[in-house]
Order: C-alpha cells, then sequence, then structure tokens
C-alpha cells in the first residue's frame, strides 16, 4: 500500500533521513522503532507533506504521494501525531469537524458513531475543551480526528508518550482494533517492546538508516535490538 | 452634553474595533502586526469616495463596495508580499517589515496618481442629527449608524468563526497552523480568506473616517489607534478587539471634551502604557499553555 526508496530528508544541513526503504502491505501494522533523534518523526513528516524529501520516492497505492499536506489527507493517509497536537482552544466537537474537514459524503455521522463506540468518553466530554482533557483522552481524541477523515492508511508518531502504562495498554488495543477493521498502520515508537508486540513487521531505523527489518516477534527476539532498544543488559 | 459625549465616543470606538478586528485576525493567524493595514484601509475610503462622486451610489452600495475593493487589495497585499516570504519561513519581523513597505509604497502611489488633496464626502446625513431634551443633546445619526455597523459586522464575525466550517478551520489554524494543514484545509487559501474578512472591516471602516473626517493619502496612520484598541483588548483576540476600540474611543472623546483635544494622545499612548505593564497579553490575551 505504501513503498518507500531510497528516500532522503534534510534538516537544513542535518542529513537526517538515509537511504531508507520499507514498505507497508495493506492490512499490515508495521512499525519503524529506533533511540530518539533516529529520524523517525521525520520520516513521519515527510510521509505527511509537511516536510520535503530531498531524494526519494513514495508511491501510495502505486502513484506518487501528492506534495501538500491537504492533497496528501485527500488522498487517504492520516497522521496522529507525536504529542497529539490537538486543536486546544477548540472543543471535542470541532476537534472532531475539523478532521472530516474535506468530506461532504453521508457517512460522517456513522463514523462519529464508530468513533464514540470505540471511545465512549469523548461523546460524554463533546463540549469541553481538547486542552481540558487528561492525556490519555487527548490520545484517543487525536485517534478519533485522525479517523474521521475516512483513511486508508493512518501513521502514528510516538502514541504511547507521556501515557501511564495501563492507558498504553488500551491504546495498543485499539491499534490491534483498527487493524480488525481493515486498517493499515505505520506505527513509529521509542516504546520498542510494545510496537514491536503488536506489529506485523518492523524496522529498525538508526541514525537515519534501516538497521534492520523483519517480523516484529523476531525482531522483539533479537539479542542485538534487545540490548540497543529494549534496555536489556548485555 | 454627557451622552453626546458618549455616542460619539461610541462610535469612533467602533470605528477603531472594525480596524483592531483587522489586525487582530491576521496577528493570530500569522503571528505578526500587519502595518499594511492602515493603507488598505485608505485604500478602501478612496474606493468609496470614487463610488459615490463618480457613479452616485447611495451609501449602503457605497460601503459594501468598499469592503469589497479593500477585501480584494487585501488579498493581492498577502499574495504579493508576504505569501512568499511565509513559504520560506521568515521569522515574521520580515513580515511585518514587508508590511511597513507596502503601507508605505501604497501610499506613494495614491500621491502619485490621485494626488495629496484631501477630500471630503458628500453629506449622507451628516446633517441630520437626532434632538434629546429639548436640544440640549445633539446625536448624528451617522455616529449612531456607524456605531451600530461596527458592532452588528463583528457579532456576524464572530457567529461566523463559532458556527462556519471555514470559521472553525481559521481557529483551528490559530491552535496549530500545520496541524489545520494535515486536517486537509489548503492553508493558502484560508489565509487569503482571513485577510479577505480583515479587509471589508478595513473598508468599511475607512468610509466611516472619511465621511466622518476627510479622505487622504497618509490617513492610514489612524490605525496607530486601532493597533492600540487591539493591544489594549488582546492581539488576537475578538472580544478585546472590540472593547479595546470602545474603551479607547470614549476615552479619548472624553478628554477631547472635558479635558483638552490636545490632550488625547497622550491620554490614549497613556493607556496602552498603564495596561501593558498591568497585562502585557492585553485585557483578553491568551495565555498559551501546552499540555503535554
Amino acid at each position: 500500500m505504501l513503498s518507500v526508496t531510497r528516500l532522503n530528508v534534510h534538516y537544513g544541513k542535518i542529513h537526517a533521513v538515509r537511504d531508507a526503504s520499507f514498505r507497508v502491505g495493506k492490512g499490515e501494522i508495521v512499525s519503524i522503532v529506533g533511540a530518539n533523534g533516529a529520524g523517525k518523526s521525520t520520516i513521519m513528516w515527510t510521509l505527511a507533506g509537511v516536510l520535503k524529501p530531498s531524494s526519494g520516492e513514495i508511491l501510495f497505492d502505486g502513484k506518487p504521494l501528492p506534495g501538500k499536506p491537504h492533497e496528501i489527507v485527500r488522498s487517504g493517509l492520516a497522521l496522529v501525531p507525536e504529542r497529539r497536537r490537538l486543536f486546544a482552544e477548540l472543543t471535542v466537537q470541532e476537534n472532531l469537524i475539523m478532521g472530516a474537514y474535506l468530506r461532504h459524503d453521508k457517512a460522517i455521522e456513522e463514523d462519529l458513531e464508530k468513533n464514540f463506540a470505540l471511545f465512549p468518553i469523548l461523546k460524554q466530554r463533546l463540549k469541553q475543551y481538547a486542552g481540558t482533557l487528561s492525556g490519555g483522552e487527548q490520545q484517543m481524541l487525536a485517534i478519533a480526528r485522525a479517523m474521521m477523515s475516512s483513511p486508508r492508511m493512518i501513521l502514528f508518531d510516538e502514541p504511547s508518550l507521556g501515557l501511564a502504562p495501563i492507558v498504553v495498554d488500551t491504546l495498543m488495543e485499539t491499534i490491534l482494533q483498527l487493524r480488525e477493521n481493515g486498517m493499515t498502520v505505520l506505527l513509529v515508537e521509542q516504546n520498542a517492546g510494545r510496537a514491536l508486540e503488536i506489529s506485523d513487521r518492523a524496522y529498525v531505523l538508526d541514525v537515519g538508516h534501516i538497521a534492520k527489518e523483519g517480523p516484529g516477534k523476531a525482531l522483539l527476539d533479537d539479542p542485538e535490538v534487545r540490548r540497543a532498544y529494549l534496555g536489556e543488559l548485555a | 452634553m454627557f451622552l453626546q459625549t458618549v455616542v460619539t465616543g461610541l462610535s469612533i470606538g467602533g470605528i477603531y474595533a472594525l480596524m483592531a478586528v483587522g489586525y487582530s485576525l491576521v496577528f493570530s493567524v500569522l503571528s505578526f502586526s500587519n502595518f499594511a493595514h492602515g493603507a488598505v484601509i485608505m485604500l478602501g475610503a478612496y474606493i468609496g469616495l470614487g463610488l459615490v462622486t463618480k457613479l452616485h451610489f447611495g451609501l449602503g452600495l457605497v460601503v459594501s463596495g468598499a469592503m469589497a475593493g479593500a477585501g480584494l487589495i487585501a488579498i493581492v497585499n498577502e499574495k504579493l508580499a508576504y505569501s512568499l516570504l511565509r513559504k520560506r519561513k521568515a521569522p515574521s519581523l520580515y513580515i511585518m517589515i514587508s508590511a511597513m513597505g507596502c503601507a508605505v509604497f501604497l501610499e506613494n502611489m495614491v500621491y502619485a496618481t490621485i494626488g495629496s488633496r484631501f477630500y471630503a464626502f458628500p453629506a449622507f446625513f451628516k446633517q441630520s442629527v437626532l434632538c434629546l431634551f429639548n436640544g440640549t443633546c445633539n446625536i448624528a445619526l451617522l455616529d449612531l449608524f456607524a456605531f451600530g455597523i461596527s458592532i452588528l459586522a463583528i457579532l456576524g464575525l464572530h457567529l461566523f468563526l463559532i458556527h462556519t466550517r471555514t470559521g472553525i478551520a481559521i481557529r483551528a489554524g490559530v491552535s496549530d497552523m500545520t496541524m489545520c494543514s494535515l486536517m486537509g484545509v489548503n492553508l493558502d487559501r484560508l489565509i487569503s480568506i482571513v485577510f479577505f474578512l480583515a479587509g471589508i472591516f478595513g473598508g468599511a471602516a475607512g468610509v466611516f473616517l472619511g465621511i466622518k473626517y476627510l479622505v487622504y493619502p497618509t490617513m492610514g496612520w489612524v490605525t496607530n489607534k486601532a493597533y492600540i484598541a487591539a493591544v489594549i483588548g488582546g492581539l488576537g483576540s475578538l472580544p478585546g478587539a472590540l472593547l479595546g476600540g470602545l474603551i479607547l474611543g470614549v476615552l479619548e472623546t472624553f478628554v477631547s471634551t472635558y479635558v483638552s483635544s490636545v490632550m488625547r494622545d497622550v491620554f490614549s499612548f497613556g493607556l496602552l502604557i498603564a495596561l501593558l505593564v498591568w497585562r502585557p497579553n492585553g485585557l483578553f490575551g491568551r495565555d498559551t499553555g501546552e499540555k503535554v
């Protein structure tokens, strides 16, 4: 569904992503794990169209990904960004309306109900400002907001950041649930253990280039990965 | 006399508020003070003047024409002078300098083409006066009209921002521009809409100023006052712009009437300084804090 070939991204003079190639198949959960500063978020912002690649090819459903963020959303790719980035001064309801900004179809109400089924708490908080929600509720709203664009694929950038372990459990279940419903997921996490557990396949990113790839479970058992990213002592 | 002063103050305040709204809207979305706004207001006044002297339009059409014209000028101004800087992620200081350049350019363009003459609007109902209390209190209908239109326009803008999809998108952009584009909002178009809104409010203000005083190339610098109003209210806040404008207008009129018109600006700028010391974000300024 998504295929990235020899992607290079520069931040000014810093070469943040070097020749990264990866792909995500339809209905898969694929994760990219790596240390802080490895270039994970850079890849996400590039896929969302906010950062421009200096070279490389990004194909979405076999077609080159459009250049501008609003065109990328229209083509069916949505991002749940690091630290949520909700519209804090807008209500929960208005955040959800913004999620569906491009849509005029009848199914908006239906999708709203689906989101409330997944996150019942949001229904009670509709009129509340998004900035007043707890961290876990904010993450739910960020996911719901992205889902409101009715995407075919969803990008998660560090969704577990700043959440209590028990909330992270729920979050990972939610991601699995989304896949059950046919969603394709690309997940980027520093919390490598949790990400690899739920991933079909995964890539290890090391200072801008892909160092390893394989099935999630296999990487979870890889001694080198365990040492470098899961904090296991040698 | 007292009531008369209040009404005159409110009408001037309403005009300040119309101009301040333009500053506030642009500031809240792009975080820079658009010092070319005064020139747009001035051009709006000239458009209104042209419509009434050449085409003999009535007041309603003159105001609407000036609003539409100033709105379009504001869009073109943004496209030509700011959008390239914006796309190169230039610091907002540079965009502000570009705005000052635009103001000087537009003024001189008027000098070079129309000339430096002062023009007066023909009397619409300038002479019409509402007499109360056996003539001890004379209220100009124009003042009431300007005040009414200002309040209605700002109320309309408020409803637009709260209830329409585009309005919500503008507020989302104020909150987080990048995420706004990730919702599918075309930022170039959204920013054009913001400038158009600022422009139409400026166009109306320009005509009212022109009718109340005169039309001349540097008349736009009265926006210094609107800028003070916007800062008093809290840059970026709509109720703030309205309240700031009204407070300033009433204060100025009272000082002119009861103290001395020479002292007027001393009080205006004094109020600004006092307020900035007391509340640096203005009356309705936003304390933005992020919850992690």
